[in-house]
């Protein structure tokens, strides 16, 4: 089955790490910068993400997000660096073209706080397994319920796609032509939809039933299989964020920054 | 007090005219294995969720009487509470997973997690139930990625670990090939000894009548009868009931061997033992039971054109995954006579088929239809050529009313809307769902679903017929109506392929017989010189048909 999380076990320290302390990691990453509100602190999070990710291995996976951002990051600098509502001060030329500074600024700083989310998000969902981030949360006080429904949502979305390649199969058997152009495959995709829906209709109501049956209404405690021993390196990391973070706000407080 | 007490039990579904369950009674003792039979809508899976308190409590509607679990009151106690009591199996094991966990180990362990039961324990109970199954190798897949056979030893491991006192089963070795459902039984056999009580479902008669204690015969919501298997199954209504008797009392009762108390064996066990115990003449009951063997080939041909070749599959080689080769060079050819497909879960059965249905292209080799070869052609341009039913209808039902479903393929190929309504009527007739042509498909049973299945493709006409797995879920009249369909349609002059599990059947309905096993084609030759090859039978971890398994054990007697 095609696993819509991106999560994968490479057995490197970040994915060994308690999610929490990830999670404490992302937080800071993404408040620092915009407490001091200095451009530089962009730099000094992104190149923290940067090195994070490089260290175990998981930059690669993490530049497809990037490029992507980059696309966004982009037009948002044309479209500032021309039409801000404050530009003043020309840059620079390009035929009919000016860019202005007060526009290129504030779209860095928009770009720079993409790239930033993006990076620190990367480290937490990389390195992550979604369920263990749940499981971790329900035993703070987090509701099963709703664990149940962040769960089975990577779980159930790829039996979707997969149930909705099987009917597409089911249909070109009997004679629908799904193949070929791409108004074809367009057209062959609306059917496809309602029985896809239904299935997931009737099988949610045994599900319910499975659910039951395993004790899902049990009005006791639930237990959890794996425990995640807060590591010296998840001291560090959790520390590490938590001091930074209040640092940047003292500092802020007392206009140093 | 008896372990489960069953009094006057009355159940009608929200919306149903007719009771599903009529005054029942009945008392099951700790440590019983009690099976239970009947023909299909005869109320076995509805009693089965009455255990649980899953009726009335979750699906509501009309109840009466009273079911009690040890002392609770199986109507008033919540299922979350009940379940620590009784664990239930279902049918299709898809459904029964949690949908939370990505591993086989952790879904195993998610009940206990909801029973609040302390780590080491879970860990202790999920590994030794795991390595019971066979499949603690899997523990770290995707359970949905296993097939339909591990994943139902995933589904009973998961119930088993929660360590209930009473385990319902219903059907639960329907997707399995007879290897995984004689583990199966064993598992649940050994699991009586225990002190667990076991409540089974099940078509397979003779594995039933050899592990249990006592069966309930059902019949239009009543327990007709709740006595041994071989009273059970000696009781000249039985068919009547619309149910088989299995093949070991078939045979006695041809040949009048019946046991002290004058009921016949239900068992091979049973049956040898009188066979011996009577000094019967070994030799000519053992001619005459070559005679009436079930053999499709030798008692009834149909009057196939043989030779006249539909598909040449040469040197065809296929991997889902680069590098794992599923088929070599497989080299075959069919003609018109009806042909079984047989083997283990994971031979390549289903995707030999999908191969000939166009639905999964070949890496190399070829493969041809009528001379023409459609490896560049799409699905849809052969769908007027070759029809192919699913395994599970639930994939290929797509329609708000059986009859619109029925014409979905008719129409895409191109009839006309009166031409294709006048053969869906047909083919619905053939199937014997006329009368449900305005229902909606998804209101429908199991075993109705997959006979609209069946009836959507036959109404293309197509001149080449799949079915894969078509017995599943099917009881006694079903699978009659399965084999005339087979028949019809071979008389007709079509390609009837049909991959099987169900040995009895195949030896019954088909003249030819192709043994697959990982990936490779082992032997293919008429049912009589398949069955009665060990060495083949063996390879592809296949049982004979039962009669040919007790002529074996004659045959060694006279030796």
């Amino acid at each position: 089955m095609k696993s819509i999380s991106l999560y994968t076990d490479n057995g490197s320290w970040i994915v060994r790490l308690h999610p929490f302390s990830k999670l404490f990691y992302l937080i800071a990453a993404i408040l620092i910068p915009l407490i001091s509100g200095h451009l530089w602190m962009f730099a000094v999070t992104v190149l923290a993400s940067i090195s994070f990710l490089m260290s175990s291995h998981m930059l690669r996976k993490a530049v497809p997000l990037i490029a992507f951002s980059f696309t966004i990051i982009l037009t948002i600098f044309i479209i500032q660096g021309i039409f801000f509502k404050d530009n003043t001060s020309v840059l620079l030329t390009l035929g009919p073209l000016s860019f202005y500074k007060e526009g290129l600024l504030y779209s860095s700083r928009i770009g720079l706080n993409i790239l930033n989310m993006l990076l620190s998000f990367s480290i937490l969902v990389l390195t992550t397994s979604p369920s263990e981030l749940v499981e971790e949360l329900e035993k703070k006080g987090f509701s099963p319920k709703f664990g149940y429904i962040i769960n089975s949502v990577f779980q159930i979305v790829p039996e979707m796609m997969g149930t909705m390649h099987t009917i597409s199969d089911a249909q070109r058997s009997r004679g629908m032509e799904t193949e070929g152009k791409l108004v074809t495959r367009m057209k062959a995709f609306i059917p496809l939809i309602s029985p896809v829906v239904m299935s997931a209709l009737t099988s949610s109501r045994e599900r319910a039933i499975a659910l039951e049956v395993r004790g899902f209404g049990a009005n006791v405690k639930k237990t959890y299989l794996y425990s995640h021993p807060y590591t010296k390196q998840d001291q560090m990391m959790k520390w590490g964020s938590l001091t930074s973070l209040a640092a940047v706000i003292v500092l802020r407080v007392l206009h140093v920054l | 007090m008896s372990l489960i007490e069953i009094k006057n039990l009355k159940y009608r579904y929200p919306g149903a005219e007719r009771l599903s369950l009529n005054d029942i009674t009945m008392n099951i003792e700790k440590g019983q294995f009690i099976g239970i039979v009947g023909e299909n809508g005869a109320g076995k899976s509805t009693l089965s969720q009455a255990f649980l308190g899953l009726i009335p409590q979750f699906y509501k509607g009309a109840y009466g009487g009273s079911v009690t679990i040890d002392g609770l009151s199986a109507k008033t106690t919540p299922v979350g509470v009940l379940c620590r009591k009784v664990g239930l199996v279902f049918q299709n094991p898809f459904n029964q997973l949690s949908g939370a966990k990505d591993t086989v180990y952790d879904e195993v362990g998610y009940g206990l997690q909801n029973l609040g039961i302390p780590a080491e324990e879970i860990h202790k109970r999920v590994e030794s139930v795991l390595r019971r199954f066979g499949i603690w190798e899997y523990r770290k897949r995707n359970p949905f990625d296993l097939s339909g056979g591990q994943l139902q030893r995933v589904a009973i491991a998961s119930v088993l670990a929660m360590n209930p006192e009473i385990l319902i089963l219903d059907e639960p070795t329907s997707q399995l090939d007879p290897a995984g459902s004689e583990e199966v039984f064993q598992a649940v056999d050994e699991l009586t000894a225990t002190g667990i009580t076991i409540v089974m479902i099940e078509h397979k008669l003779e594995k039933l009548a050899e592990y249990c204690d006592k069966i309930a015969l059902m019949h239009q919501g009543e327990v007709v009868a709740f006595d041994t298997p071989n009273m059970i199954f000696s009781r000249k209504d039985i068919s009547e009931l619309g149910v088989n008797v299995p093949a070991y009392t078939a045979f006695a009762l041809k040949y009048g061997l019946r046991n002290q108390d004058g009921t016949y064996p239900a068992t091979r066990r049973d049956l040898l033992k009188i066979i011996k115990a009577d000094n019967a003449d070994i030799r000519s009951l053992l001619k005459s039971c070559r005679n009436d063997l079930p053999d499709a080939q030798r008692n009834n041909p149909v009057k196939a054109i043989v030779g006249s070749e539909t598909f040449s599959l040469s040197d065809l080689h296929f991997s889902y995954i680069e590098g794992a080769e599923i088929f070599k060079g497989i080299n075959i050819g069919f003609d018109r006579r009806p042909t079984a497909i047989i083997g283990q879960n994971g031979a390549g059965k289903t995707t030999l088929v999908r191969i000939m249905k166009g639905l999964l292209k070949p890496g190399s080799g070829s493969v041809k239809l009528a001379g023409e070869d459609i490896s560049k052609k799409t699905v849809a341009e052969l769908a007027s050529r070759v029809g192919y039913v699913f395994q599970n209808p639930d994939d290929q039902i797509f329609k708000y009313n059986v009859l619109d479903e029925v014409m979905f393929g008719p129409l895409n190929i191109g009839m006309s809307h009166e031409e294709a309504e006048s053969h869906a009527h047909e083919a619905l007739q053939t199937v014997g769902l006329e009368e449900l042509c305005r229902k909606n498909p998804y209101d429908l049973e199991l075993y109705d679903r997959k006979m609209v299945a069946i009836a959507s493709v036959l109404a293309m006409d197509t001149d080449v017929i799949i079915l894969d797995e078509p017995t599943i879920a099917q009881d006694y009249k079903g699978r009659e109506k399965i084999k005339e369909i087979i028949r019809n349609e071979s008389g007709k002059g079509k390609l009837v392929i049909a991959i099987l599990h169900d040995m009895d059947f195949v030896a019954d309905s088909f003249e030819r017989v192709i043994a697959m096993a990982h990936g490779e084609i082992l032997l293919d030759g008429t049912p009589h010189e398949v069955f009665r090859n060990r060495e083949v039978l063996e390879k592809a971890a296949l049982a004979p048909p039962h009669i040919v398994g007790l002529m074996e054990e004659l045959e060694h007697e006279i030796d």
